[in-house]
Formats: C-alpha cells, sequence, structure tokens
C-alpha cells in the first residue's frame, strides 16, 4: 500500500491520474486561484475562459469551476480552473482546493498593498504545502488602473523572481496578459508524466519565467 | 479495539487541522488527523508490527497515543475524540448485537467472539447472494453488456469487479482488526490497476477514450453499490459518531444567518427561498444514493443551484467568494444526515481522481470545505466577539434567525395570505354584487320612470282623437272629384277629377292656398253650373302625377264611393243636378263615415270634439272665405252661387259635428297657408251638405 492516488497532496499524485496525461498530448491540469477577495480572480478567469481564447467552453453557470481548453503547438492543454474563496475566514480551508493541484495563480490588486501581503502569505503557503511540483503564477491584476497603483511592478517582480514565480500584472477588464499568463503556465507544466520537459523556446514573453525550472521548492 | 485504556481526548483547537505528526502538512480526519504521507507510512508500520506478532495492538495502545495501529480508530481529528473512544463501547448500532462489553481489554477473547459472529453472519450474506440474485445484478449484467468495449474487455472488468467485490468481503469478514483506510488504499490500487489495464491492455483496444472511461466508472459504480453496506458507515470507523456530531453542532449553529457568514443569500425572498429549498434537498439526497458517483453527481446539482441563487442575487457568474459562504449556509440549514459517513464513503471509495479534479471534485472539495468549516467555526470566523458566540452556541442569548422564523411563520403567513386574499376576492365580489344591485334598482326606478314619462307624454301628445281626421279630408276632396266625375258629369270623369285632384294637390303642395281655393270653389261652383270652369281649370291637369301618389288610395276606394254615392243617389231619389251635386256631398259625407268606421273611431265622440273645435276652426274657414271673396272670380261665384258660400260657412258651424270636424286639428298644426283649406271647406261644405246640403245647399 504504498502509494495511492488520493494522497496526490503529497507529491506525486499526477503521475497516476489515468486521464491527466496518458494520452496522446492531450493533457488536464488543475489550476487553483488564490488571493484575497474582490482583487479579481474571477474576473480574470472569465476573462480567459469567455475571451477570445478558442476551443469550447463549458456551461458557464459560475464562475468559481471553469474549464478552458488551449493548444500549445501540438499539445491540447485543459485547464481546470479551482477558484477559492479570500475571504481570510476560509483562509484555512485552501489546503482541501490546492491539492492535487499542477498550476496555481496567486491573484492581487496592484491598488491594495495587503492584497499582496495576503499573496505573499499564499505564496509561502503553497510552497510549503502543496505538492512539490505545482507551478505558481503570480498576478497583480487590474493594471488597467496602473496610474493609482500601490505595488510597484518591480517590487512584485523581484519578489517572483525571488520566488521562482512566474509574474505578471493582469488586466480581467482589459484583456491585457490573461491568456499569456496562463499560456505561460501551461508550457511551463510538464505535458508528459515526465516532471521537466517544458521547452524554454516556446515562450514569448515570459522572460522571468525561463528560470524556474526548479519550480518546486519543498 | 483496546482503545478503552486510553483517556478520552476532549481537546478541540484549530491545530487538529495539522497533521498529527506535525511534519507542518494540513492532516484530515479521513487519515487520522496526519497528513497522506505520514499517514502511509504509519500504516505501513502498522502492517509490519501486524505481521510481526498478534499483541501489537496492545503494545502500541499502551504506549503511545499515536500511530498505533488501535489508536487509529480513537486517533482522528479532535471533534471525533470523544465519540471514538466510546464508539466500541456504546454506539455503533450494528455492532451493539455482534459485540459484547468492551470496555475492557481482553481483546483476544474479544475478537474470537466477534469474528465467529461476523463470520456467521457473512456466511448468511454469502448463501443468500448466491441463491437469490441482487436485482442490482443482473441491471448490472445488463449495463455491461451495452458498454462498448470488446467482449474480452467486458469479460475482463467482470473478473476485477469479482475479484474485488470478493477481496472488500473477505477483508470485511476477516478476523482482523480493520482499519477501513486500508481498504480504502486496496480499493484505490485496485482502480488504478484497472484503470491501467483499460487504458494500455490489449483487449481494450478498439474501445475509444471515453468507453474506456465509461467502463471505468461502471466498474466503480458495480462494486461500490454492491458493497455499500459493507463500506457505507462501517462500524469499525467513527464516522457515524462524526455524523452525529456534525449533526448536533448544526443544530447548535441555527442561530446563524447569511449575514454572519457574509453571504447574498436573501433569507426571506421567496424565489430565493425555493432555490435554497431545492439545494438542501439535493443536499439531503446525496445520502440515497449507493455509488459515490451518484453522490458526486447530487453534489454537484446541489451546488448548481446555489450557482442560479447567486447569479440572480448577484447578476452575475457567482465566484467562489459567493458560492462558499453559500454553501455553507445551505449545508447549515440542511443539516443533512450521515454527512460524515456519505463525505467519507465517497473520500475512501470513489476514484481519487474524480474527487481532485472534475466538476464533481470541485463541488465536493467545496462541500467537505463547508463541513470542515462548520466544525472548526468560532466567533472571530462569523465576525462576532467570543462571548457573544458562546452564549448563543448555549442558547443563553435568544436570537432571531430570519431563515427559521421565516421557516415558522411561513406556513401561517401563507395560510393568513392565501385567506386575505380570499376575503378580499369575496369582499370584492359582494361590492360588485351590492352595486350591481344599487344599479339595477336605479334602472329599475329610471326604466318606471321613463316608461311612465313616456306614456304621458305620449297620452298628452297623441289623444285619441287625432288620427280620423286627415284621412277622411283627402278622401272628402278626391271623393267629391270622383263623384264630380262619376257621377254628374260622366263626360268630364276622370279628368275634371283629376283636375280637382291636382288642384288640391296644388294646394297642399305649392301652397297656392289662395289660387286653389278659389279654384276649387269655383270648380265646384262651376261644376254645378257649367263644364265651362272646369275647362278653364283645364291647365291643370298638368299636376297629375301628384295626384297619383295622392290620391292611390282614393282609388282603392273609388269602388266604395261609388258605391256609396249610388246607394244615396237612391236613398235620396233626387234626380236634379244639382240635387246630384248635393247628392255628391251627401256621398262624401257617407264616404267620410265609411273611412271613420274602418278607422274604428268612434264617430260620437268625434262629433262632439268637433264641436269643440268648431270655434277655432271657424275664423279660419272665415279667413279662407274671405280669400276667395278677394279673388275676381268670387264676384262670379257670389252672384251664382252665392247660397252654396252662405250655407258653406255657416254649414261649417252647424254641420261639424260629422267627422269632418277632425281636420280642424290638423288644420291648427299646419301653417295657415297650407291648410287643405279645400278639403276643409269641401269638408265642411259636404259635412253641410250631408247635414243641410241637401235641402238647403242647391237650391
Amino acid at each position: 500500500m504504498a502509494t495511492t492516488p488520493r494522497s496526490g497532496g503529497a507529491g506525486s499524485g499526477t503521475a497516476q491520474r489515468p486521464n491527466g496525461t496518458s494520452q496522446n498530448k492531450s493533457c488536464q491540469f488543475k489550476l487553483v486561484l488564490l488571493g484575497e477577495s474582490a482583487v479579481g480572480k474571477s474576473s480574470l478567469v472569465l476573462r480567459f475562459v469567455k475571451g477570445q481564447f478558442h476551443e469550447y467552453q463549458e456551461s458557464t453557470i459560475g464562475a468559481a469551476f471553469l474549464t478552458q481548453t488551449i493548444c500549445i503547438e501540438d499539445t491540447v492543454v485543459k485547464f481546470e480552473i479551482w477558484d477559492t474563496a479570500g475571504q481570510e475566514r476560509y483562509h484555512s480551508l485552501a489546503p482541501m482546493y490546492y491539492r492535487g493541484a499542477q498550476a496555481a495563480i496567486v491573484v492581487y490588486d496592484i491598488q491594495n498593498q495587503d492584497s499582496f501581503q495576503r499573496a505573499k502569505t499564499w505564496v509561502k503557503e503553497l510552497h510549503k504545502q502543496a505538492s512539490p511540483n505545482i507551478v505558481i503564477a503570480l498576478a497583480g491584476n487590474k493594471a488597467d488602473l496602473s496610474n493609482i497603483r500601490v505595488v510597484e511592478f518591480d517590487e512584485a517582480k523581484q519578489y517572483a523572481e525571488e520566488n521562482a514565480l512566474l509574474f505578471m500584472e493582469t488586466s480581467a477588464k482589459t484583456g491585457m496578459n490573461v491568456n499569456d499568463i496562463f499560456l505561460a503556465i501551461a508550457k511551463k507544466l510538464p505535458k508528459n508524466d515526465g516532471a521537466n520537459n517544458q521547452g524554454s523556446s516556446i515562450r514569448p514573453n515570459g522572460n522571468e519565467t525561463n528560470r524556474p525550472t526548479n519550480n518546486c521548492c519543498k | 479495539m483496546s482503545t478503552a485504556a486510553r483517556p478520552p481526548a476532549l481537546r478541540l483547537g484549530q491545530q487538529d487541522l495539522k497533521c498529527r505528526a506535525s511534519c507542518g502538512y494540513y492532516g484530515t480526519p479521513q487519515n487520522d488527523g496526519l497528513c497522506s504521507k505520514c499517514f502511509r507510512d504509519r500504516n505501513d508500520k502498522q502492517r509490519k508490527m501486524l505481521k510481526a506478532g498478534d499483541m501489537q495492538p496492545i503494545l502500541s495502545g499502551s504506549s503511545s497515543h499515536s500511530h498505533s495501529h488501535a489508536s487509529v480508530s480513537a486517533g482522528g481529528s479532535s471533534d471525533r475524540r470523544s465519540p471514538q473512544h466510546f464508539q466500541v463501547r456504546e454506539t455503533p448500532k450494528k455492532q451493539v448485537d455482534k459485540e459484547p462489553d468492551t470496555s475492557t481489554l481482553q481483546k483476544k477473547k474479544f475478537t474470537a467472539v466477534l469474528q465467529k459472529t461476523l463470520q456467521a453472519g457473512a456466511q448468511k450474506i454469502a448463501q443468500q447472494r448466491g441463491y437469490v440474485p441482487d436485482p442490482t445484478e443482473s441491471q448490472f449484467v445488463k449495463q455491461l453488456q451495452k458498454l462498448r468495449i470488446p467482449d474480452d474487455g467486458k469479460r475482463k472488468l467482470k473478473s476485477e469487479i469479482q475479484r474485488l467485490d470478493s477481496e472488500i468481503r473477505k477483508y470485511i469478514n476477516s478476523n482482523s482488526s480493520k482499519n477501513i483506510d486500508e481498504l480504502s488504499d486496496a480499493v484505490q490500487n485496485t482502480y488504478t490497476k484497472v484503470a491501467d489495464i483499460v487504458h494500455n491492455d490489449p483487449r481494450f483496444e478498439i474501445a475509444t477514450n471515453e468507453d474506456r472511461e465509461s467502463a471505468i466508472d461502471f466498474f466503480e459504480k458495480v462494486v461500490m453499490t454492491q458493497n455499500h453496506k459493507f463500506l457505507f458507515s462501517p462500524y469499525f470507523t467513527t464516522d457515524e459518531e462524526s455524523d452525529m456530531k456534525v449533526q448536533k453542532r448544526i443544530r447548535q449553529l441555527s442561530w446563524i444567518t447569511s449575514k454572519h457568514l457574509d453571504c447574498s443569500i436573501d433569507e426571506v425572498n421567496a424565489e430565493a427561498r425555493d432555490l435554497v429549498y431545492s439545494a438542501i434537498s439535493e443536499l439531503v439526497g446525496i445520502d440515497s444514493y449507493y455509488s459515490p458517483q451518484e453522490k458526486l453527481q447530487c453534489t454537484v446539482r446541489c451546488c448548481r443551484h446555489i450557482f442560479e441563487l447567486l447569479k440572480r442575487a448577484t447578476g452575475g457568474p457567482a465566484s467562489a467568494d459567493d458560492f462558499l459562504p453559500a454553501l455553507i449556509f445551505v449545508v447549515l440549514k440542511a443539516n443533512p444526515v450521515r454527512l460524515h459517513s456519505n463525505i467519507n464513503f465517497v473520500t475512501r471509495f470513489t476514484n481519487a481522481s474524480r474527487v481532485m479534479s472534475g466538476e464533481g471534485g470541485y463541488y465536493f472539495t467545496n462541500l467537505c470545505s463547508a463541513i470542515a468549516f462548520i466544525e472548526n467555526l468560532n466567533g472571530e470566523s462569523l465576525g462576532i466577539s467570543k462571548e457573544e458566540f458562546g452564549a448563543l452556541m448555549s442558547g443563553q442569548q435568544p436570537f432571531s434567525s430570519p431563515w427559521e422564523s421565516a421557516l415558522m411563520a411561513c406556513e401561517s403567513l401563507h395560510l393568513i395570505s392565501e385567506n386575505m386574499k380570499q376575503m378580499e376576492r369575496l369582499q370584492k365580489k359582494n361590492g360588485d354584487i351590492s352595486s350591481g344591485i344599487a344599479a339595477f334598482e336605479k334602472e329599475l326606478i329610471e326604466f318606471q320612470r321613463e316608461v311612465t314619462e313616456r306614456v304621458d307624454t305620449v297620452m298628452a301628445k297623441a289623444p285619441l282623437t287625432l288620427l280620423p281626421i286627415k284621412t277622411p279630408a283627402f278622401l272628402i276632396g278626391q271623393a267629391r272629384a270622383q263623384l264630380l266625375q262619376e257621377l254628374h258629369e260622366g263626360e268630364a270623369g276622370h279628368y275634371q277629377a283629376n283636375v280637382l285632384s291636382g288642384a288640391h294637390s296644388l294646394t297642399v303642395h305649392t301652397g297656392m292656398v289662395k289660387a286653389s281655393i278659389p279654384a276649387e270653389e269655383s270648380g265646384l261652383a262651376l261644376k254645378d253650373t257649367s263644364i265651362s270652369s272646369i275647362g278653364r281649370l283645364s291647365p291643370l291637369p298638368n299636376l297629375q302625377q301628384p295626384d297619383n301618389l295622392f290620391a292611390s288610395p282614393i282609388f282603392n276606394y273609388a269602388a266604395f264611393d261609388a258605391v256609396s254615392l249610388l246607394e244615396e243617389p237612391s236613398s235620396g231619389g233626387s234626380g236634379d243636378v244639382l240635387m246630384l251635386g248635393a247628392e255628391l256631398q251627401g256621398g262624401l259625407t257617407n264616404i267620410n263615415y265609411d273611412f271613420d268606421l274602418s278607422d274604428q273611431s268612434g264617430e260620437n265622440s268625434t262629433a262632439e270634439e268637433a264641436k269643440l273645435n268648431l270655434d277655432e276652426f271657424d275664423p279660419l274657414a272665415q279667413s279662407s272665405a274671405p280669400a276667395p271673396a278677394v279673388e275676381p272670380e268670387t264676384s262670379l261665384l257670389d252672384t251664382t252661387m252665392d247660397s252654396l258660400i252662405d250655407s258653406d260657412v255657416p254649414g261649417s258651424c252647424v254641420s261639424l259635428p260629422s267627422p269632418l270636424k277632425p281636420e280642424v286639428a290638423n288644420y291648427r298644426g299646419f301653417s295657415n297657408f297650407e291648410i287643405p283649406s279645400i278639403s276643409c271647406n269641401t269638408g265642411d261644405f259636404s259635412s253641410l251638405g250631408h247635414d243641410t246640403g241637401p235641402t238647403e245647399g242647391h237650391k
């Protein structure tokens, strides 16, 4: 009874998922959204899922659970996006959500310093408790309001580099970088059972994402 | 089984979410408060120890609280700790009959007993199963046949199902101390194996991916449905305890409103309530399904209702920020039975990928979070003070939850509002009826008044007298003319009659009263004396057309006239031409009488009225009389027909009794010039003639 697929939270769940990565170049990834409430987590996903990106979309009864399929080169990547409640009081429930997740986007609001601090705690927690191979992206949302920003781009970028995160400033409103951040994640994710086979050639603008092939940090 | 040796631990703290091995990860209740890694390690260790010797449980039980197999049942997260401790001793109902008093230590003895009873029971079950095929089994066989996988694959699948089936039963019936997690691991491994077979085995090669998935689903469904009774809330777990605990806790938390949870459900909105009810019924319905898949689907339906609800409340697709509080609210208000048992059953025995991914997995995770939140919530997490929370939990502080009060008030309020509506309807109807009655009454009165008024006006307007007069008036003229023609001046005949009628019509239509009267008068006079006068009037025949219109009744009566006229002479017996003229007049009177009779107007009354009206008539007659006098011809008349004229005027006075009198009223009614004075006069004259004419008129 060595390993159970159920115990993905501890590590090796990914490889065992029968429908996840085995078939010909089509992968399914669970992506969890973390961040304080009202930073625009769900708008970001709605923008990504309902926006101009191709492929089908499932019926949108809510923005809490959505799927989107994108193509990277010859691989079909299906994102399964799990939203989490951002309120502080539900913080302790988050592990249930990111257990077994292959990717996470930690969202903060560039106008809100607190949300950035919360994002940092999320990142810390993910590093500590989530699957070691999890790909974490940091998204500074509401970039369309950059004239009244509180969190500086460089500050966030530096933090992201230190912690081996993908980082982009996004705007769900204008669509800026929304697709790019998901694309960057998709590229960084392992496409096959092998853990790290992401090609660094297919990275349009994520210069800071080239580094973290060592995307686990346990 | 030796848990009784340990004192119950009743602590409850937030730290309980963490792995008890303090590795820093979060532990789960399903893993006895350990994280999955520590849990597995521990299980491995235990297995080894079990192999090493039978006495392990006692050893571990006495040695420490953690990481011993025996403590597994008592380990769990803090919220289950106390029930777990007592579980063996008092609670699990399934177990009571099988297990004697276990409060003491004799493990071996006890297990022996338990073993026997269990085996006996299992054998019975096995026998039953062997002889009586379960209806669900045949269903599954059918479903298996429907699967679009190669027959080899089906066979393989079936054998796998049977293998797992027997494995589960063997485990359940075995006499070793049981750990649900071991079983769960075994089942999960089988799932993985089956999935591997389905995806990679050559026997499944033709099947598409979907078919493979459905085959895997089928496998799980069959095994789980068949073994539900063994695997759902088994006696060797604390599920039942947890169920009771969480149920009690939810009951204690009934004071929580959506405001506490920061959720946007409007508890008093009827539409929202309906959706909450649907969500609740789905949530409660989870317990009624056998297979984990169905339970998950039920969860998904429940959550979709909540999303629908939130969509209406917030106007857009709801995010998790809204959703989780709403789900917590629904769970609190639903308080589903066997909550933990269901959750654990799904967690343990469904394909792990199912709860880790996919919509069902997401909502299931949310449900688990909601339960975890409910179990661990405190004042802080509800935004109220510790003291208030304590007071509310202990029931010291009264509360009013809109949901509960709405629930309670709902029925009565509903009834009241229904009754109010009914009353309103009745009142309205009543009002309608009474106003209708009033209106009808009014109408009746109005109608009555109108009828009487109309009758009055009609009575006033139309006394009985009017009608008879007019008709005779024409007829007199006509008849006279006819008489003139036919009887006395046969040669002139119709021609003259036409002349006369033409003259008459002329007077009526052109108003040449003066001209016509003298003409007629003179005509009459001339008729009596000579035809020349008629010849003088000859140009009048041009106006014959009106005659036709006007005289048509006359023609009808012509025979009549003739008869009466014929009779008259015979009775009169006068042969003189002038006499004949008188006869003519007499005839006219006769005719008049005939018409009067035909009109059925009382002769007598008319006669009397005539007398009354006579005075009025007189001046007109006189005025009409002078008018002819003005005419040059009158001189002739005067000379020749003096007596006639004279007789005319007085005659009118005297003779009026006859039916002619009605004329008077008509006469008045018309303007002066229009007076059919001819007829009047002639009438008068004729009447005169009738009474006196024969004697006086033509002398």
